[in-house]
Parts: C-alpha cells; structure tokens; sequence
C-alpha cells in the first residue's frame, strides 16, 4: 500500500478501475462516473496529510468517493426539483421527529419488516440505489454528520470539531439522520406496512 | 419521577446514541428488556444496522455485467495529467 500513496500518479493505475466500477454502479453515466474518480483523486491529492493509514488505501478513496456521489446526487436532486415539488424531507422538515411518536412514546408509523438478507447487502442493487438517493435527499448538514461517522468512521468528538457543533447536537443530528433514512427507504423502497 | 421502562421513541433515541457512544449498564439493560417485548423496535434496531453496514459496504456485486467496466486508456490519461498538474 506504501507506493500508490507516495505517488499519486499511481493511483490512477492501482485504485482507478475500481473507484470507476463503484461510481458507475452508483451514478449509471459513465462520463459522470470518470469525473468522479478524477474528483476523489484530487480531493485525495489535497487530503493527503489526513491519510494516516487508519485504514487501507483503497477504502480511504472509496470513502472520498462515496462523498462525491451523494454530492452528486444531492445536486442532481435539487435540480430535478421544481420549488412546486416537495421532496420526502421539504414535507418531513418541519415535523419533530416527535410527530413520528404518539404521546405514550409508542410509534405512529411502526416500522416494517424489510425482505433483505442482511449478509447479502452488496448484490442489493435496488436498496443500495435507493439509499444514495435518500442521502442526497437528507438536509445537508444531516447527511454530512452521518457521512462522517458512518463513511469517514468518525468519533462523535472529532466530527463536533470539524461541524462546530456540540456533543448532544451531534447525537441529535445523527438520530435524525437514521430516522429520516429509515423512513425514506422504507416510503421508496418497500411501500408496504407492517 | 423513578423511571425504569423506557418507551419506543426513547429506546430509538438510545438505540441510535449507542452507535455513537457507550450507555450507562442501566441504559443498556433497560433497552435490552424493551426488545424483548417489542417488535417494532427490535426491527428498527436491526435496521438501522443495515444501514451503517450498507453505507459501509466496499464490495460490489459479482457477475454483473455492467460493472465489468474499465476507464479507458484516454481518460487515464487525463486523470493522471491533472493528478500530476495539482500534485504539489
């Protein structure tokens, strides 16, 4: 792993079909999946420093990439969305998640059972889909605190540093994030109750 | 007011608090005693798992076609070009 980080160049040549494969499966045009890559490449070039091999080379670009497509898709979300169209989240936004309880703290909306195979989920091609989707749907600094810690596998501590946000904010928002989630892939996703 | 049950709206608080720091044993014990009892929460718990593992997943699924792709030599070319022109 040593060699491709100490040259970038080499990147291109260990990690660049790879990174393509997983931003096509992602993304479908490969003209937007080949961006991608080059974008992860310099963004990975300019976050160098940060690379501390807490993990392998190839999951520390995956993970940069990753960012690039639920950007992607976020922007791609809000360009499709005429201001007349709400979204899942415009029609959830202003609820408190509280709406999602009744007021003895049982669920208003119990959660379904999910027909997935939980060891399985890379060949859930239509859930993973759906997932970036509802990402790129997720208010944005809700799916930047979720990203970190769920992608970059960031403490609660260092993600409050780089959002400037408190302990307890942090946690709130992380909650909201998988509630939101949850519920955008089980409306998009499943359409089913119970 | 001595609490010892906890509802479904705070066992999803304290479900999803446990994936990001470590509850108090009594916490725990007290969230453990509610799945026992409660499907729905039990469900949103393995849910929210698949998803951390979903987003997590690294691996892409064999045997699909689509995905045989590969960049072509041209556009290899021009990443490495612009890696090297940003390089420091």
């Amino acid at each position: 792993m040593k060699a491709p980080i100490d040259n970038p160049e080499n990147w291109v040549d260990e990690y660049g079909d790879f990174l393509y494969r997983y931003a096509l499966s992602r993304v479908k045009d490969p003209s937007i999946a080949e961006d991608l890559v080059q974008e992860t490449f310099l963004a990975a070039l300019k976050a160098r420093q940060n690379f501390q091999g807490r993990s392998t080379a190839k999951t520390w670009l995956v993970a940069i990439l990753k960012h690039k497509i639920v950007d992607h898709i976020r922007k791609k979300v809000w360009e499709q969305t005429s201001d007349k169209v709400e979204t899942l989240f415009d029609a959830t936004a202003n609820d408190s998640v509280d709406a999602r309880f009744n007021g003895r703290g049982g669920w208003n909306n119990r959660p379904a059972k999910w027909a997935i195979n939980p060891t399985k989920l890379y060949e859930q091609k239509e859930f993973i889909e759906i997932l970036y989707r509802c990402l790129g749907e997720l208010p944005e600094r809700q799916a930047k605190a979720f990203m970190m810690r769920e992608i970059d596998g960031l403490s609660t501590d260092e993600i409050c540093k780089a959002l400037g946000i408190t302990a307890t904010n942090s946690w709130v928002i992380l909650y909201r994030a998988r509630m939101l989630l949850r519920q955008c892939l089980e409306i998009k996703w499943l359409g089913t109750e119970n | 007011m001595l609490h010892w049950m906890f509802n479904c709206k705070e066992v999803s608080e304290k479900v999803s608090l446990s994936m990001d720091a470590s509850l108090p044993v009594h916490h725990r014990m007290m969230i453990a005693m509610h799945l026992l009892m409660c499907k729905y929460c039990n469900r949103f718990r393995k849910q929210l798992i698949i998803l951390r593992n979903a987003i997590r997943l690294e691996k892409l699924p064999e045997d699909d076609p689509a995905l045989a792709g590969s960049l072509s030599k041209s556009t290899r070319e021009r990443i490495k070009k612009a890696v090297r022109e940003a390089a420091p």
